[in-house]
């Protein structure tokens, strides 16, 4: 094993002192001369047809620089999948019809924020309104308003599906048959949000060459300049998306945003800078939200608790446009494989078009909606059968190699550890039916254990699919490391750097990083299907040794030694045998500019995953590999519940991981920490509520996301499957989405614990758990 | 909306005086971004629930999205630019950075003066008194977990420094 520098250590993040003075730049802060407000002008309909929009008063008002309607655009459809069995299906601005409330129509770029308002106010619009629907699965039967008509390829007489996902191994029904028990559940998550910090925002800038300079609050430049370009009709290579700083994502920042493309065509019109920022109330409002899904869940076991079948149904209420719907409806198969074996299986998943804001992915996206279904079902089914919860986990956990059925192979999958791991730490199986013990006592305070069971992928195929990386070695061999990534809070920066650092030997500081620029820095997949540091990190360890091979044998010409004679220490090139014979660093970089008459000393590197697989794998029928990582998890929650006012409080949660292995171990359990506390406030608190496609609870007042009040005591135990050398790529896997979903499913399951209460739909809000201590109290009765 | 008249206003920020013609609406929150050019304090919310846009007022913790530019007057505002000494970090922001207690950073500087704050006046707080000073200053990224430990070990080495 190497002795490692800095791979493996918890080296502060390197942005730390710009975010912690205040100096990091986002969007918001970014300010050009002549910069105006631009502001959107949105439905108040579910579901119209616009009959007319004048803007000619707008036009007319002192201080407005330029107003855009569908008119001015090119009306080219996107969509966050645009492939043939799924084209894009939205208008970047409405064309003749909206279908959510929020859809932007017009946008006004003015002089100041109080004159974009009256343009606003001065524009009118002529509707006719049409029939809504909010209910997915209202929305799915034949007599329902249409809002898209079914996709072609969906048989069943359904109204409004936006796409399905259709998979199916072995003999379902066979091995139901065969089964000693069989349970059927069906299970409702709520709508949420991303809820991040940072409020979208963007300036786009036209300038006078015809570039479009963009910049805007994202989690991959390349995916936001290729959708803009193309929506807008112009090349690649015209439109420039620069880096700022992002205030957290959490998946809610992919897709192309209409209120982007807004900007960018008010500044094309008028030719000065527009800003475009959202208020919280307009995220609420108008933005994207996470993916609900209802999960149909049948399950066969045999007598000892092993899987024999399953069989899902989902449904996912996509929105008005198809948004991620027919990703999260696949995703949710691979969710539902991949931890333990599954023997025969079939599923089918619908993605709905409804009126409400269109959906897309937050962090899991359909992970701990699937998990939570699953683990919930997996503990009732323990319970039937007189299995302890995790001998029912070890039992079907998938073991390391093993084959999933997609082609892919889970490899050195770590679970049974984690479970065996996460049991021990947290004493579980003592601890487990304390409150079925303390239900007979008088006291109002519950106490419960629970565990969920997660695995993930990490790096697949998906535009723009790979990732490359410059390193260049500067004159005095100070390092700058080119990069497309997207540094939205996760360290991607701090880790690149790390890498880079090692392969070549120089302290952390000496490397400068520029990145997530589309013109001056490369491609990358960005912050998003959990690959940065895989994918990107892979292509900054080959970036990094290709420029320390040109060193090496410039070096070794130079020192008149073999190549493989040499090493590297503190920046200096030395013989092995006789350390006293060495260079410098910056005299290698002086030699090799001089052997190759002026060249400079520059690596490059380029990494994708499954380099021979063609593209993703299909939507539709779940077929083609999807990645070399699986990650998994074992996580446990323990929780009081008051039974008197039904509040539910998570006092801690144990987390034991297989993510490879933890580059940077702050890091990793910064983002553990942060996926429990998104899971609790997914599982306990938060839900956005819609009054006819309207959100109704638009502010942080109405929708409870965690605070320190509410912070969990987290542990972490480390299952390392992986390790990194110098010698060739590394295999670590996802660690910055997958553990909400063990989270979400612990929580889940030590209320049951706790209450004997066993919720189906999410949140698990104090009405409902007293609703379900008062249904239990009346079977009691009884 | 028509704009009222503007008022000459002097604000004492980070020590240093600042005359501004400004319309007696505007939030000190507009005011340090806009007019001052301070974007170090952000706007979370605009309702006053997320604590984003904290800075320090005498040295207590108000939110600038609710409070008028001009009820600053006579007062010692202090924002996010204020506390470090040139290159030199306050030792809470060095804390924030060694212990990891910032991912994207947007609700750092806010988070950072309620911190300030809390250790100004109690040098040795238990863990559930940060946790109450900071209740009202929201972090998606972190869990909390890590701006508490930072916190801790701020008021350690506030302490070694003195």
């Amino acid at each position: 094993m190497d002795n490692l520098l800095y791979v493996g250590k918890s080296i502060p993040r390197k942005d730390g002192p710009a975010k912690a003075t205040g100096r990091a730049e986002y969007t918001v802060d970014i300010s050009l001369p002549g910069t105006l407000t631009g502001k959107v002008l949105r439905s108040p309909y579910p579901h119209a047809r616009i009959l007319s929009i004048d803007t000619s008063k707008a036009q007319r008002l002192y201080g407005v620089k330029a107003v855009v309607t569908a008119a001015d655009s090119l009306k080219i459809k996107h969509g966050f999948v645009e492939t043939p069995r799924y084209p894009a299906d939205q208008y970047p601005i409405a064309v003749d019809r909206v279908r959510h409330v929020g859809e932007e129509i017009v946008g006004v770029a003015a002089v100041d924020e109080y004159t974009a308002d009256e343009a606003l106010s001065l524009i009118e619009i002529e509707y006719e309104e049409l029939p809504a629907v909010f209910d997915v699965e209202e929305a799915m039967k034949p007599g329902a308003p249409e809002i898209h008509p079914s996709h072609e390829m969906v048989n069943e007489p359904y109204r409004n599906i936006g796409g399905k996902t259709e998979t199916s191994w072995g003999d379902v029904e066979e091995a139901f048959a065969q089964a000693s028990l069989v349970r059927e559940d069906k299970f409702y998550c709520q709508m949420r949000t991303h809820a991040y910090m940072e409020p979208q925002a963007t300036v786009a800038y036209f300038d006078y060459s015809g570039k479009l300079n963009v910049w805007t609050s994202s989690m991959g430049v390349f995916l936001k300049r290729a959708k803009l370009a193309r929506t807008l009709g112009l090349p690649f290579g015209s439109v420039r998306v620069l880096k700022t700083y992002v205030g957290g994502a959490f998946g809610g920042k992919i897709d192309l945003f209409n209120h982007e493309y807004i900007a960018a065509l008010l500044s094309m019109k008028c030719h000065q800078p527009v800003k475009i920022v959202y208020s919280r109330e307009e995220v609420f409002k108008g933005s994207r939200h996470a993916q609900p899904l209802i999960v149909e869940l049948k399950t066969g076991v045999a007598k000892d608790g092993t899987i024999m079948a399953q069989k899902i149904r989902t449904i996912n209420d996509s929105g008005a446009y198809r948004g991620s719907g027919v990703v999260v409806i696949f995703l949710a198969w691979g969710f539902a494989m991949a931890p333990y074996r599954v023997p025969n299986m079939q599923y089918e998943g619908y993605s709905v078009y409804t009126n409400n804001l269109v959906h897309c992915p937050q962090r899991g996206h359909g992970a701990p909606k699937m998990r939570l279904a699953a683990e919930s079902q997996l503990d009732m089914i323990a319970e039937e059968l007189g299995i302890d919860p995790v001998e029912i986990r070890l039992k079907n956990a998938r073991r390391p190699g093993e084959p999933l059925p997609n082609g892919d192979s889970v490899k050195n999958f770590g679970l049974i550890e984690c479970i065996n791991e996460v049991a021990k730490k947290t004493d579980f199986r003592n601890k487990y039916g304390a409150g079925k013990r303390e239900r007979e006592k008088d006291s109002k305070i519950k106490h419960g254990i629970g565990m969920g069971v997660t695995s993930y992928f990490g790096g697949s195929l998906v535009y723009p699919n790979s990732s490359s990386v410059i390193v260049k070695l500067n004159d005095d061999a100070s390092v700058s490391l080119i990069t497309g990534a997207v540094d939205l809070g996760q360290g991607a920066e701090t880790v690149l750097s790390q890498i880079v650092a090692e392969e070549l030997g120089v302290p952390i500081e000496d490397v400068q990083v520029n990145a997530a620029d589309t013109e001056t820095t490369t491609v990358d997949i960005g912050s998003w299907i959990s690959g940065l540091t895989w994918v990107t990190g892979n292509a900054a360890k080959k970036a990094a040794a290709h420029a320390m091979k040109k060193l090496l044998d410039c070096a070794a010409e130079k020192l008149n030694e073999d190549v493989n004679d040499l090493a590297v220490r503190n920046k200096e090139i030395f013989v092995k045998h006789s350390p006293d014979k060495k260079i410098t660093y910056a005299q290698a970089v002086a030699a090799s500019i001089a052997k190759n008459k002026g060249d400079s000393v520059i690596g490059e590197g380029h990494f994708r995953t499954m380099k021979e697989e063609p593209t993703h794998p299909s939507l539709a029928t779940a077929k083609g590999r999807w990645t070399e990582n699986y990650s998994c998890y074992a996580q446990v929650a323990e929780v009081e519940v008051d039974t008197e006012t039904g509040v539910v409080k998570v006092l801690k949660a144990t987390t034991a991981h297989d993510c490879g292995f933890p580059f940077n171990p702050m890091l990793v359990e910064g983002q553990i920490d942060g996926q429990v506390s998104m899971g609790q406030g997914q599982i306990l608190s938060e839900e956005l509520r819609i009054e006819k496609g309207c959100i109704i609870n638009p502010s942080f007042l109405e929708y409870k996301i965690p605070c320190a009040l509410d912070m969990v005591d987290t542990a972490y135990i480390d299952v390392i499957t992986e390790k990194y050398s110098r010698d060739h790529h590394f295999n670590i896997k996802e660690v910055g989405e997958g553990y909400v979903s063990g989270t979400v499913a612990a929580v889940a399951n030590a209320v049951y614990d706790a209450t004997g209460v066993r919720l189906k739909q999410t949140p698990f809000s104090p009405d409902r758990v007293l609703d379900g201590l008062e249904q239990i109290q009346k079977k009691i009765g009884k | 909306m028509k704009k009222s008249q503007k008022q000459l206003i002097s604000l004492k920020i980070n020590g240093q005086e600042y005359e501004l013609a400004i319309h007696p609406n505007r939030t000190l929150l507009e005011v340090l971004r806009e007019d001052l050019t301070l974007t170090g304090t952000k706007e979370g919310c605009d309702d006053g629930v997320c604590g984003t846009c904290t800075v320090l007022l005498n040295g207590a913790p108000i939110r600038s999205c609710l409070y008028l530019a001009i009820e600053a007057q006579g007062k010692e505002v202090t924002t996010i630019e204020g506390l470090a000494e040139g290159e030199r970090l306050h030792p809470i922001q060095q804390a924030f950075i060694e212990h990891g207690a910032i991912q994207c950073g947007y609700c750092s500087p806010g988070m950072i003066l309620t911190a300030k704050a809390l250790l100004d006046k109690n040098p040795t707080p238990t863990e559930q008194d940060i946790k109450l000073a900071i209740a009202g200053n929201f972090c998606r990224c972190t869990g909390y977990n890590k701006i508490v430990t930072a916190i801790k070990a701020g008021c350690q080495s506030a302490e070694g420094g003195q």
